[in-house]
């Protein structure tokens, strides 16, 4: 079991377009714990997966400090980055983003290609991350032959197949119907709770959200109250230091 | 393997796409192989007349005009010890075809007395060289000639000339000359067609050049000159150089073929180029999302990059070889390697032409690659994330 807390000091994140500066993150300041299930709320523009990349690596801050675990991303060149993602954080996106042409074990056993492993080794990992998800029975088939509940499943088993510190979710059920996403939210719970990944979730669905032990309000790029589902939060390893420390700072 | 696999399947997304531009690079490839095989005929071809030691005498304003039959004479009569000059031929070029019939044919008048011993390569049997001096209607016909029109010794055919007299040429087949380096042209005695001119009054006593056997090379050199010098100031002064340069010079004033399919093939293989640049262009814009995905997943910049290069690359090999085996199979292992081209006799494609030919494919793919490529390797992940959603 592999886990990490992250820390975000002042970061400031703005994006330029043909010289205007559009601040999307102002001065944001935030702790989450190793193992807890954090979800991100907020209106269209308020900087929610702007966070989400800034935590992930995919982007640096303006300003700021971003720490993830023992690593300061914002120190980090791209190719740190990069390696650093591999190795510590899995992606879930709305639209699954799976790749076609590959079935759904090949589709789970891409992000090892980046490790130096056997193929048995491989094939171990992929068929337990697919079993995790439900989908041991679904290993030759293809996304076009999965239902959306199930390519997404196959999307988380790809996330965890490396064993991440960290899952990034952006709105992972924003393309599912409510008996399938409530599905999805169960899996996510069971990889924080059983496995103690530490979860960060964008989100609009007040539904989804309900299931994180912390909801963050994001309002113009700024944390504007913190929410805690203490039934969840008291469940999942690590909040206990999350709800002792200072969180939203 | 998985990552073969990807490359594979990605190749094989769009089946109908990727025949078209294995077709469109292989096409290309194929008219490079051809082109090449033409190219080395003809330098094949060259290098065989600079075996020959002979020097090729034209009139020195143009090879169309022709030179009086006498300056054969004069130009036997600078060997004073008979040692140097091994023979001089006359010689001059009707053409023709045979009635109803209309594949071009390479017919010559040569010299009776000298055409043998000037043209030693033909190796006629004294029984044919016989033949040729006792029937002025003799003509030996290139082998692959005899092949296509099904022709064999003993058989007596008719030639329409292409230039004047214009007037049919009744023949004896007196050899198929298998042994003969040219198995193109047909010959035939000079007297004859001097016999056919006078019939209509057209001019007599011309020919379009001569061709003279040397005994050495050091002959050559010294009578390239000094035939040249003979006729300096004459009313028909001569032309005289070594037969590789008067080939070449006389395939470059024709259609200077070699030079031409060089162009023509790199022009194929530049738009070889475009057809495979348009295609991974449009597969990287099909899969954008998918690369930003990889990248999101820790795939690096120069993975994707090279990914992309693979493929194409792996797609280009695909239509290179098989637009390089089609050719070599075609003229090596089928009916087709009986074929004939004027001048350069057989088409030969060679092997390392063909491996040039692959290696040509998998550079066009590389060539084809280099923009999506880029564009990959310098995608922004967030960019293209927040674009996907």
């Amino acid at each position: 079991m592999s886990t990490a807390d992250i820390e975000l000091v002042g970061v400031r994140k703005v994006y330029r377009k043909e010289r205007i500066e559009i601040p999307v993150i102002e001065g944001l300041d935030l702790r989450v714990a190793a193992g807890e299930f954090v979800a991100l709320m907020g209106p269209s523009g308020s900087g929610k997966s702007t966070l989400l990349h800034l935590i992930g690596g995919l982007d640096v801050p303006t300003d700021g400090m971003v720490r993830v675990g023992e690593a300061r991303l914002e120190r980090m060149s791209e190719r740190q980055l990069t390696a650093w993602r591999s190795r510590h954080v899995g992606f879930i996106f709305q639209m699954y983003h799976l790749v076609p042409v590959l079935t759904a074990a090949e589709n789970v056993e891409l992000p090892l290609l980046l490790f130096h492993m056997s193929a048995r080794e491989r094939r171990r990992r992929v068929a337990t991350a697919l079993e995790i998800v439900g989908l041991a029975d679904r290993t030759d088939h293809r996304p076009n032959q999965l239902s959306g509940g199930q390519e997404q499943r196959v999307a988380i088993a790809r996330a965890i197949v490396t064993d991440p510190d960290l899952i990034l979710a952006d709105e992972p059920t924003g393309d599912l119907d409510a008996n399938t996403s409530r599905e999805i939210l169960g899996l996510l719970n069971l990889l924080n709770s059983e496995f103690g990944k530490t979860i960060v979730m964008v989100t609009h669905d007040p539904k989804a959200a309900s299931h994180a032990g912390r909801i963050l309000h994001l309002e113009k790029g700024v944390l504007e109250r913190e929410q805690w589902n203490h039934r969840t939060a008291v469940e999942a390893p690590g909040a206990a230091w999350a709800m002792r420390g200072p969180g939203l700072g | 393997m998985l990552y073969l696999m990807y490359l594979y399947r990605n190749l094989v997304r769009n089946r109908l796409r990727t025949a078209l531009t294995c077709a469109a690079v292989g096409l290309p490839i194929t008219i490079y192989v051809l082109s090449m095989a033409v190219v080395d005929g003809v330098n094949r071809f060259l290098d065989n007349s600079a075996r020959q030691l002979r020097l090729a005498v034209t009139h020195k304003t143009s090879i169309v005009n022709p030179l009086p039959a006498g300056h054969r004479a004069k130009i036997e009569s600078l060997d004073r010890t008979g040692r140097r000059l091994v023979s001089v031929c006359g010689l001059r070029w009707i053409g023709g075809k045979i009635e109803r019939d209309p594949r071009p044919l390479s017919t010559i008048a040569a010299d009776k007395d000298t055409f043998h011993t000037t043209f030693p390569e033909f190796r006629l049997t004294p029984e044919e060289i016989a033949a040729w001096h006792r029937d002025r209607q003799a003509i030996v016909v290139g082998s692959a000639t005899a092949a296509q029109f099904g022709w064999k010794v003993g058989d007596r055919i008719t030639i329409h000339p292409s230039v004047p007299p214009f007037v049919p040429f009744e023949f004896h087949i007196i050899s198929t000359a298998p042994n003969a380096e040219d198995p193109i042209s047909n010959w035939f005695r000079m007297d004859y067609l001097e016999e056919k001119l006078r019939e209509v009054r057209a001019p007599e006593g011309l020919v379009s050049f001569f061709f003279v056997k040397c005994a050495s090379s050091e002959d050559l050199n010294h009578f390239r000159t000094a035939i040249d010098d003979l006729f300096a100031h004459s009313t028909d002064e001569t032309k005289t150089q070594d037969e590789k340069s008067f080939m070449n010079e006389f395939i470059t004033q024709q259609f200077d073929l070699p030079r031409n399919l060089t162009i023509l093939a790199a022009v194929t293989v530049f738009v070889a180029v475009m057809a495979a640049t348009n295609t991974m262009s449009m597969s990287f814009r099909d899969r954008i999302n998918e690369v930003a995905i990889l990248r999101s997943m820790g795939f690096g910049r120069w993975l994707v990059f090279g990914q992309i290069q693979a493929e194409s690359m792996l797609l280009c090999l695909v239509g290179g070889l098989l637009g390089a085996l089609g050719p070599y199979v075609a003229f090596t292992y089928t009916p087709l390697k009986d074929f004939t081209v004027p001048l350069i006799q057989y088409l030969e494609v060679r092997p390392a032409v063909c491996v040039n030919a692959v290696m040509i494919s998998a550079a066009i793919g590389v060539l084809a690659a280099l923009w999506p490529s880029f564009l990959a390797w310098r995608l922004r992940v967030v960019t293209a994330l927040r674009n996907l959603e």
